[in-house]
């Protein structure tokens, strides 16, 4: 009976082969084709540029932006969540509760009981100390915004307590960052990692963490290749269903038109950077859909009060008049594909008091005899000159070149030059950093979907690059708003704050786009998030 | 002979080691720095964590002592650790290298292979139909721009045509064959996993045939030229007069005569290959040093581009040093000189 099955097989291998058959009608018939065609079924395969700077490990203690976050997050979970559209609620993940220590002066997390790392152990609170310690005592970059978690202490297997280091500035909303999330003690601590007090020295699993992972995530981290291909599989101990796939593969495709033709042949499921003409074109195929979110990373202008740098930038109107020269909906109608939004300034539409009708009365709008008026203000009625630096890279299929060159013409419209000062990332960087740049247009991601955040970068390293002296009631203000526990009120304090920066125009929000990602139908389920990790793999499935 | 080679390696050292001093004066004077551009933007304004990256990665201290540090290592066999991978160079060059090496090679294969019969056939029949058509192949090889190609290649036999495999070395789903030499196609061979040595060989001829183009024009070109000036040689004359055969006066008479520019201008062009990949790896996402070498340099990845400076100078040199020993082989009034 085998004999024979063997025999066909290879009758009609040869038959196949006589009759120059391809792949594709072979495959019906053939065990290891079969095989190969199930193999691709049970896997999800991503199509996205990971070549950023800043793609160097997926360690939650080390991770940077933009692209490792994803990674990050699929295989590590944190105590508490937020939901792709709902960036308010704080939802429970790895605890399924929290309040107030009796003391009032931190955070008592009631840790979930089923929950497994992928090695089988259970998660405790000991774990969680240590993930939290680490974090904080390694100081590595993401240390930079966990500056409030302060003290961690264990109450019970399944209770952990934590405390801020400033109880008047945010904790929980940081507590949802990838870099938050929760690996498992025991494994960590064989392979090299500590959260003693001088890991920063100490700490020796930097490149232990880019080779697998220990966290409880619906998948397990097995290869993270720079610039080729992030490799995981299903974590078999998940606590929250069966994972939609056996294995998910980040690919490495650097460019839009080279990811499109994969999506279309079908070797990739999900195609990350499109540009919006890309886009256009997949709406005609029955088999692409496209997941649309919005987000809170942001388009901003940078414009230095120095009078060193510029002298005429350094007069408030002067600024105030490139803000009325920009024509905001132009830029977004054609290079965003006419998706995005805008806030009024540093702090991102759909948080901290930035509703639709706070932006649309507050910000900046196109609006020539305005900026006329102001230049006149400023003395200088027939326009000047400054320069304008950018990078070379895209945000949302928009380039960074395209969108200069049209705030160019806009402003030239008025009578005020840009001059365009393209450059590579690093130079740029280092210039605007360094405060040495009149102008740069750039993009803004965040760390965690906390308004604070936002306010405080605007004044304290913001404010540095651009030389704004930041009044001492500007500074009140912020910390009136983050101090405030009454949503309502916190809400209006952080608008009378984004005022004081409005009017100051050191920087202006261009937009906030929608980040738009087509996928192949044959998965479902697939949902992209604006909370800083681009999207919740883990809930993705085969439809 | 053994004093030739010898001198020349040495000069090579000594030139290669300049190469890394040029390059490393050039990336110190740029105004980039590479930890601002790695660091995100809230770490990079704590002075704390600046400093101490700086620290780790050498750059606080003077000039002449990052260098001295630099050729230390080098003499212990270490070219340091990369910034922007945070793994030793050496391991990032030999996880990089058998890519670019493959595709390099299989490329530089493919233009000999149809370069020089097709230069030497367009110059016999000078004129006729195969001189005019390799002519505008060589014209269009050198001419379009490589990434152009790229992309017109791929949208053509991957999204139309449907008859190429898509970007990489293999499809997203495979696994790569048991790593040996890094060679995919040695390796499967290795494994005797002969799907994945389809697969991978599939993968390969987009990207070679995409590099290989500019080369293969060249070839072409500097074959055709040589044999019609060897061709018009009194001793080529003298074999006709004598009654030759007109197969036997090209390929033993002419055609080795004809054969040493060509060599010189392959072995360079080898070289080129092997250095040259940066925009064919971008567009075909294959993982090899172009690439890296283009991240790095962007990053300003300072050990990472010291390491690939030496890498490419020690490829040409050792190139160049064959192509001069390959003259002899083939013309022996070189040794005799």
């Amino acid at each position: 009976m085998k004999q024979s099955t063997v025999q066909r097989l290879a009758m009609r291998r040869r038959v196949l082969k006589l009759l120059g058959a391809g792949s594709a009608a072979a495959a019906g018939g053939w065990p290891a084709l079969q095989a190969t065609a199930q193999a691709r079924n049970a896997t999800l395969v991503i199509g996205l540029d990971i070549s950023d700077a800043g793609a160097v490990t997926p360690d939650p203690a080390r991770m940077n932006f933009y692209t490792p976050p994803l990674t990050t997050r699929t295989v590590y979970e944190t105590l508490i969540t937020l939901a792709p559209g709902d960036y308010q609620t704080l939802r429970p993940l790895l605890a399924e509760s929290w309040e107030r220590t009796p003391d009032g002066k931190g955070f008592r997390f009631r840790l979930r009981k089923n929950v497994k790392f992928v090695s089988g152990a259970p998660m405790t609170a000991d774990d969680v100390k240590f993930s939290f310690d680490r974090l904080v005592n390694v100081k590595d970059q993401p240390s930079a915004y966990a500056d409030n978690l302060g003290r961690v202490e264990v109450v019970d297997p399944y209770t952990v307590d934590v405390f801020p280091t400033n109880m008047d500035l945010p904790l929980l909303t940081i507590l949802t960052a990838p870099s938050c999330g929760i690996y498992e003690k025991k494994i960590a601590l064989a392979n090299g990692a500590t959260a003693d007090a001088d890991a920063k020295n100490t700490d020796k699993a930097a490149q232990w963490f880019g080779t697998t992972s220990i966290g409880t995530g619906p998948y397990k981290l097995v290869t993270w290749e720079r610039n080729v291909q992030v490799t995981m599989v299903r974590n078999p101990h998940y606590w929250n269903g069966t994972p939609g796939f056996e294995r998910v593969i980040i690919r490495h495709i650097g460019d839009g038109g080279a990811q499109l033709l994969a999506l279309k042949r079908g070797d990739i499921d999900v195609a990350f950077n499109l540009s919006p003409e890309q886009l256009a074109s997949v709406s005609d195929s029955a088999d692409l859909a496209i997941a649309a979110e919005p987000t809170f990373d942001y388009v901003y202008m940078a414009i230095t009060s120095s009078p060193e740098l510029n002298p005429i930038l350094a007069r408030k109107e002067a600024r105030q008049a490139i803000a009325y020269a920009i024509d905001y909906d132009g830029i977004r109608d054609a290079l965003f594909g006419g998706v995005g939004v805008r806030p009024a300034s540093f702090i991102p539409y759909g948080i901290g008091g930035s509703s639709k009708p706070f932006v649309e009365q507050a910000r900046y709008g196109l609006n020539p005899a305005k900026a006329k008026e102001m230049l006149a203000k400023a003395g200088v009625p027939d326009g000047f000159e400054f320069e304008m630096a950018y990078g070379t890279a895209a945000i949302a299929g928009a380039s960074f070149p395209v969108i200069a060159q049209k705030m160019q013409s806009d402003l030239a419209k008025v009578g005020i030059k840009a001059q365009l000062r393209p450059m590579d990332y690093a130079n740029l960087r280092t210039v605007y950093y360094q405060g040495k740049a009149s102008s740069v247009v750039l993009s803004w991601n965040l760390n965690a979907v906390e308004p604070w955040l936002w306010g405080s970068a605007a004044v304290d390293r913001v404010a540095k690059r651009v030389h704004w002296n930041v009044p001492p009631t500007t500074r009140t203000a912020l910390s009136a708003a983050a101090a405030e526990r009454d949503k309502g009120k916190q809400e209006a304090l952080y608008q009378d704050f984004q005022r004081l920066l409005i009017d100051q125009a050191n920087l202006i929000v261009l937009l906030q786009p929608v980040y738009r990602v087509a996928y192949r139908k044959r998965i479902k389920d697939f949902r992209l998030t604006g909370a800083g990790w681009m999207a919740e793999l883990g809930a993705a499935k085969p439809a | 002979m053994f004093r030739y080679v010898s001198n020349r390696l040495i000069t090579s050292v000594v030139l290669a080691l300049f190469a890394t001093l040029v390059v490393f004066l050039i990336a110190s004077v740029v105004p980039g720095d590479p930890i601002l551009a790695m660091l995100g933007d809230l770490a990079a304004s704590k002075p704390e964590i600046v400093a101490e990256y700086r620290a780790r990665w050498g750059l606080d201290l003077p000039l002449w002592q990052q260098y001295w540090i630099f050729l230390q290592r080098l003499f212990h066999g270490d070219l340091g650790i990369s910034i922007s991978t945070g793994r030793p160079v050496l391991a990032d060059i030999a996880q990089y290298a058998p890519a670019t090496v493959e595709l390099g090679t299989i490329a530089f294969v493919l233009s000999i292979a149809i370069g020089v019969p097709f230069g030497i056939v367009a110059a016999v029949w000078r004129d006729s139909w195969v001189d005019h058509s390799a002519r505008f192949i060589s014209l269009v090889g050198v001419s379009s721009p490589v990434f152009w190609l790229a992309f017109i290649a791929l949208t053509i036999f991957y999204g139309w045509l449907q008859i190429a495999p898509g970007p990489g070395r293999l499809d997203p789903i495979d696994f790569p064959p048991a790593n040996v030499t890094g060679s995919f196609l040695i390796d499967s061979l290795i494994a005797g996993d002969w799907e994945t040595f389809k697969t991978a060989f599939a993968h390969l001829i987009l990207p070679s045939l995409v590099l290989c183009a500019a080369t293969l024009g060249l070839i072409t070109r500097i074959t055709r030229a040589s044999m019609l000036e060897t061709l018009g040689q009194d001793y080529v004359r003298v074999a006709r007069a004598k009654g030759m055969k007109e197969r036997a006066v090209i390929v033993r008479h002419a055609l080795p005569n004809a054969l040493i520019p060509v060599i010189t201008l392959a072995g360079l062009a080898y070289a080129n290959l092997l250095t040259g990949t940066v925009l064919t790896e971008t567009i075909f996402s294959w993982p090899g040093l172009g690439r890296y070498t283009f991240r790095s340099a962007l990053s300003l990845d300072l050990p990472a581009i010291m390491g690939m400076t030496l890498l490419f100078a020690i490829v040409y040199l050792i190139i160049n040093l064959l192509v001069d020993l390959s003259y002899a082989l083939v013309d022996p009034r070189v040794l005799k000189r």
